[in-house]
C-alpha cells in the first residue's frame, strides 16, 4: 500500500515536470534540457517571494507562479527566439547552455545550502494516513492534486479554447499557421511560459517536500524519459509514461537496489526507443521530422 | 476595369542569393476579379505566389528588385502573418490543412482580420461548402482530396481576406471535383466579394473561370490576355490545352520553334 | 577538399585536391608550429605545462566527437560515458589484474569499439533528437555500472592508478606526459584527416548531407553510421584510458553530464565540420576557467567571490556558449577563416555568399 502511494506521488512529480517537455516540444519542436534548472528557479522564486510576503503564504505562492510564467516567456524572448530556423542540435545546445548559465547564476544568488521554502511560508508538512498502513505527506498529496488540476486545465485549454487550438495548429504546421495569421512568436512564448509555470510549480512542491538543493536538476532530467516514453508530442502519453517510469523505479528501488534509482528511467527509455521509438501515444512521423 | 487590388512591378526573386527564380514579373489583379497565372512546372508561379504571401523569406529567398503593391502599400518582405492581417490569404499547394485538428478546429484556429464578423463568416463558409458543415467534427487528416481542398479554401476564407491566392487548385483531383471547386471559387467572388489569383497548370480549367490570364515561363511572363485571346493563341492551344495533340507528337524542332516564337512576347 | 589559400597557386592534378598540405607557406608554417610544440615544454612553467597537457588530452576526445557529430552528423550526448568506459576499463584491469599500460590501452580501445557498436545501434533507427536522447540514456547506464563497481568493490572514493611505464621508465613528470600526449594527439589528428579523405570520410559527409541520397548513391548508410560511432568511441575510450593514467585516479564523479557538455561545447565553439575547429574549441574550453579566474584577479574580485568561483565559471561558460550559438554559429573556425580571407584579399574586401563555407 505504501508502495502504491509512493508510486502515485513519484508519478505525479514526473507527470508535472514532463508536461513542460511535451508542451515545448509539441509546439516548437525544441527539446528543453534547461527544464530542471527552470524548475529550480521556480523553487527559488517561491523561496524569495516567501520571505518577501511573509505572513501571506497564498500571495507568495501566486507571486512565485506568476514569476515562473514570466521567466518562461523571457527565456523565449531573450534566447530561444533567435534559435528558430537553426538546427535541432543548436536549439538543444542553447537550452543546455541556458541551463548551465542558470545553475551558476542560482548558486551565485542563493548559495549552495539547502533551503526550505515551506518553513519560510509558515506551513508544515503534515503526514496523513491513507488506509491502514500507508502515509502520504501533505506536500505529496498537494503534488498529486496539482498534477491532476494542471493536466485537466491543460487538456481543456488545448481542446476548448481558441488559443489552445492555435497552439496545436502551430505545433503541427507552423508555416500554414503563420499564413493563417497566427503569430508564431506569441504562441512559442506562451508555450515556454506555460511549460516553465508547470515546471516551476513542480519545483516548488518538490522543494517543499525534500528541501531545495541542486539535486533537483537530476529529477528534472529523470522526468524527461517519462515524456519520451509516452510520446514527446502527447500530453496523455506523458501521463502514462510517468506512471510507467514511476512504477518501475519505485519497485526496482524497493526490491533490487537503491542505486538503480537514477538509471531505471533511462533503461526504460532505451527499451522504448528500441521497440517503439515514437512512444505510447506519439505520432509516428515525428521520427522523420527531427 | 475597376480599381487595382494587387500590382506586381518588375518582380525579381533570388534564392540563396544566387539563383534567380523569377525575373521582371509584372501583373495586375483588379478588385473583384479572378486572375489566372498559368505555366508549367518550374515556371516560377509558386515562387511568385510565395513572394506575395511573404513566405519566401523562410526559403532563404528575397525579393531583390521590383515591388509588390497591395492597396497602394508595398508589402514585399513583410512577415507572413502581417500580410495575412492585411487581407491576403494563401491556399498552399501542399500541407494545406492542420491534419490532426477537426474541421471545426481548423476554422477556429484561424486569426480573423480585425473588424470582420467571425461567426457570420464561418456560417457563410459552411454554406458555401456544405460538405464541411456535415463533417465538421472529423479530423482533417481523414478527409478526401477534394474535401481537403475545400477545407483549405474555407480556412483561408476564414481570415476574411480581400485577396485569395490559390496554388494549384486542380492538382491530384478528379475533373468532376475540380469543376465543383471552380464553381465554388466563382461563388466566393459573388457572395464574399473576394478577389482571386489562381495559379494553375491546367489552363483549360483556369481560363474557364478567370477574367484575365498570364502565362509564365522560365521565371518570366511571356503572354497575357483575356481568356478568349489566350485560348485562341496557337502556342497555348498546343502546349497548355493539348489541342491538336494526340495524333501529332511534339517533336524537338517544334518545341524549338515555339521557344523562338515565344521570345517576342518576353 | 578545400579552396587554395594562396594566389598564384593552381591545382593541376586531381590528387592535389586531396593533399593535406598544398602550398609551401602552409608546409613552412606547419613545420614552424611543430618546432614550437616540441620546444614548448622547455620554456613553460608548471601551470602552462599542465594546461598544455589538458588541452592535448581534451583534443583527442574533441576530435573523436567532431568526427561523429561534425562530419557524420550523428548527435551524441554520451561522450562522458565513453570516456568513463575507457577510464574504467583501464582502472578495473589495473586494479583486478595489475595489467600494464600496453594491455589496458588496447583493452580500452576494444571496450570502446564494443560500446561504439551499442551506442551506434539506435542510430540505425533514430535520428536527430531521438538519437541524442538514446546516447544520453547510455551515458547514465555506463555511469551506473561504474558506480556499481566502485561501491561493490569498496572503492567508493575512486580507483587509484600508478603511472604507466615500460620497464624502469615511467611517465610521471609533466614534461614526459606532454610528449606522450603530444604524440597521441598528433596521431589522432593525422589519423582523422586521412580517414576523412578516404571513402569512409566521404560516406560520412554524404550521410550528414542527406541519408536517403547517400543511400541512393550506393553508400551503405548503416555501415557508415556504425563505423562513425565505432571509430569515434574507440578514440574516445583511448582518451579515457590516457585520462585515467594522467590523473592517476578514476571515479564516476569526474564523468558527469557536464563533461559531455564541455566536449559538445568544444565542437560547437570550435566550429562544426573541422578538425582545426575541434582543436581550437578544446583550447578555448580548457583555458576558459583559467581566463575567468584571471579576470576575477584582475578586477580584484577573487576575495569577494572566492567561495563561488565554481559558480562564476559555470555561468560564464553557459553565457559563452549561448553567445557563440547565437552570434557565431560557425565557431572559432569561422572567425579564423574570415581572418584568413581578409588577410589574403587585403586591401580588397570579400563578402562571402550566404551558405558558402
Amino acid at each position: 500500500m505504501q508502495l502504491a502511494v509512493n508510486i502515485a506521488v513519484l508519478a505525479s512529480i514526473y507527470a508535472l515536470i514532463s508536461c513542460g517537455y511535451v508542451l515545448i516540444y509539441r509546439v516548437s519542436r525544441v527539446l528543453s534540457l534547461a527544464h530542471g534548472e527552470l524548475m529550480m528557479l521556480g523553487a527559488y522564486g517561491l523561496y524569495a517571494t516567501a520571505s518577501l510576503f511573509s505572513g501571506q503564504p497564498l500571495v507568495a505562492v501566486a507571486a512565485a507562479l506568476a514569476l515562473s510564467l514570466l521567466v518562461g516567456v523571457l527565456v523565449y524572448v531573450a534566447l530561444m527566439w533567435r534559435m528558430t530556423g537553426e538546427s535541432v542540435l543548436a536549439a538543444v545546445l542553447a537550452t543546455i547552455a541556458l541551463g548551465i548559465l542558470l545553475r551558476g547564476a542560482m548558486i551565485l544568488m542563493f548559495g549552495t545550502q539547502t533551503r526550505h521554502p515551506l518553513e519560510e511560508l509558515g506551513w508544515t508538512n503534515a503526514s496523513i494516513e491513507v488506509g491502514d498502513d500507508a502515509r502520504i505527506s501533505g506536500v505529496g498529496l498537494a503534488l498529486v492534486l496539482a498534477t491532476t488540476v494542471c493536466y485537466g486545465l491543460l487538456f481543456a485549454f488545448l481542446r476548448m479554447t481558441r488559443w489552445g487550438i492555435r497552439m496545436r495548429a502551430a505545433g503541427q504546421n507552423p508555416l500554414l499557421a503563420a499564413q493563417r495569421g497566427i503569430g508564431l512568436h506569441v504562441i512559442y512564448a506562451l508555450a515556454w511560459g506555460l511549460a516553465t509555470l508547470t515546471g516551476g510549480l513542480a519545483g516548488m512542491l518538490i522543494a517543499s517536500d525534500a528541501g531545495l538543493e541542486s539535486t533537483m536538476v537530476v529529477i528534472g532530467l529523470k522526468a524527461f524519459p517519462a515524456a519520451l516514453v509516452g510520446g514527446l508530442d502527447s500530453l496523455a502519453g506523458a501521463l502514462l509514461g510517468s506512471l510507467v517510469i514511476a512504477t518501475a523505479e519505485v519497485l526496482m528501488v524497493y526490491y533490487v537496489d537503491p542505486l538503480l534509482s537514477d538509471v531505471v528511467p533511462f533503461f526504460i527509455l532505451l527499451a522504448m526507443l528500441v521497440v517503439r521509438p515514437w512512444g505510447f501515444f506519439g505520432s509516428r512521423e515525428e521520427l522523420d521530422r527531427v | 476595369m475597376s480599381d487595382l487590388l494587387l500590382r506586381l512591378e518588375g518582380l525579381e526573386v533570388v534564392y540563396h542569393r544566387v539563383i534567380t527564380a523569377v525575373q521582371g514579373v509584372s501583373l495586375d489583379v483588379p478588385q473583384g476579379g479572378i486572375v489566372a497565372l498559368l505555366g508549367t512546372n518550374g515556371a516560377g508561379k509558386t515562387t511568385t505566389l510565395r513572394a506575395i504571401s511573404g513566405f519566401i523569406g523562410l526559403d532563404d529567398a528575397r525579393v531583390t528588385e521590383g515591388a509588390i503593391h497591395y492597396r497602394g502599400e508595398r508589402i514585399e518582405n513583410l512577415a507572413p502573418h502581417r500580410i495575412t492581417a492585411r487581407g491576403i490569404a494563401l491556399v498552399p499547394e501542399r500541407s494545406k490543412v492542420f491534419e490532426n485538428l477537426t474541421i471545426a478546429e481548423n476554422l477556429e484556429a484561424v486569426v480573423t482580420r480585425r473588424g470582420a464578423n467571425r461567426r457570420q463568416l464561418v456560417d457563410s463558409i459552411y454554406a458555401l461548402f456544405p460538405a464541411l458543415a456535415r463533417l465538421r467534427a472529423r479530423e482533417a487528416g481523414y478527409l478526401s482530396g477534394g474535401e481537403r481542398q475545400m477545407l483549405a479554401i474555407g480556412s483561408a476564407l476564414a481570415c476574411a481576406p480581400d485577396l485569395l491566392l490559390v496554388d494549384e487548385l486542380s492538382q491530384g483531383l478528379a475533373p468532376v471535383v475540380v469543376e465543383e471547386l471552380m464553381d465554388q471559387i466563382l461563388r466566393v467572388r459573388v457572395e464574399l466579394g473576394t478577389t482571386v489569383l489562381l495559379v494553375e497548370q491546367n489552363a483549360h480549367i483556369a481560363l474557364e473561370v478567370a477574367d484575365y490570364g498570364y502565362v509564365m515561363e522560365n521565371g518570366r511572363i511571356v503572354l497575357d490576355g483575356t481568356p478568349e485571346r489566350l485560348r485562341a493563341h496557337a502556342d497555348i492551344q498546343e502546349f497548355y490545352l493539348g489541342a491538336g495533340g494526340g495524333q501529332r507528337r511534339r517533336s524537338y524542332r517544334e518545341v524549338k520553334q515555339y521557344r523562338r516564337s515565344r521570345r517576342w512576347y518576353g | 577538399m578545400s579552396v587554395p589559400r594562396a594566389s598564384g597557386y593552381f591545382r593541376t592534378r586531381y590528387e592535389r585536391d586531396f593533399a593535406l598540405l598544398d602550398t609551401r607557406t602552409r608546409k613552412a608554417s606547419l613545420a614552424a608550429f611543430a618546432v614550437m610544440l616540441v620546444v614548448y615544454p622547455f620554456f613553460a612553467g608548471p601551470l602552462a605545462m599542465d594546461l598544455a597537457n589538458q588541452v592535448l588530452l581534451g583534443a583527442i576526445g574533441a576530435i573523436a566527437l567532431m568526427l561523429l557529430t561534425g562530419y557524420a552528423g550523428q548527435i551524441s550526448l554520451g561522450h562522458a560515458g565513453l570516456l568513463a568506459a575507457g577510464a574504467f576499463a583501464t582502472g578495473i584491469l589495473y586494479k583486478e589484474l595489475g595489467a600494464p599500460f600496453w594491455v589496458t590501452l588496447p583493452a580500452s580501445a576494444m571496450v570502446g569499439a564494443a560500446l561504439g557498436l551499442i551506442f551506434g545501434l539506435p542510430s540505425l533507427r533514430l535520428r536527430g533528437l531521438y538519437l541524442a536522447v538514446s546516447t544520453l540514456a547510455l551515458h547514465f547506464i555506463v555511469i551506473y555500472l561504474g558506480s556499481e563497481y566502485e561501491t561493490k568493490r569498496g572503492f567508493s572514493t575512486g580507483i587509484l592508478i600508478d603511472p604507466p611505464g615500460i620497464g624502469e621508465w615511467t611517465v610521471y613528470d609533466p614534461r614526459a606526459w606532454y610528449f606522450v600526449l603530444l604524440i597521441a594527439a598528433a596521431a589522432t589528428v593525422l589519423f582523422s584527416l586521412n580517414l576523412l579523405r578516404s571513402k569512409t570520410g566521404r560516406a560520412w559527409r554524404a550521410i550528414h548531407g542527406r541519408e536517403a541520397v547517400a543511400g541512393a548513391l550506393g553508400i551503405s548508410v548503416h555501415r557508415a553510421k556504425l563505423t562513425a560511432f565505432v571509430v569515434s568511441s574507440v578514440l574516445t575510450s583511448v582518451a579515457g584510458c590516457l585520462f585515467a593514467y594522467f590523473r592517476g585516479f578514476v571515479s564516476v564523479e569526474a564523468f558527469s553530464l557536464f563533461l559531455t557538455i564541455q566536449y559538445v561545447a568544444m565542437v560547437i565553439i570550435g566550429g562544426m565540420g573541422s578538425i582545426l575547429g575541434a582543436i581550437l574549441g578544446t583550447v578555448f574550453v580548457t583555458l576558459f576557467p583559467y581566463f575567468i579566474e584571471w579576470l576575477m584577479d584582475a578586477f580584484g574580485l577573487t576575495d569577494a567571490l572566492s567561495s563561488v568561483v565554481f559558480a562564476v565559471n559555470y555561468s560564464a561558460f553557459g553565457l559563452a556558449m549561448v553567445l557563440f550559438l547565437v552570434f557565431e554559429p560557425q565557431g572559432l573556425v569561422g572567425i579564423w577563416r574570415r581572418m584568413q580571407a581578409w588577410l589574403l584579399l587585403w586591401p580588397f574586401k570579400q563578402k562571402p555568399l550566404a551558405g558558402a563555407k
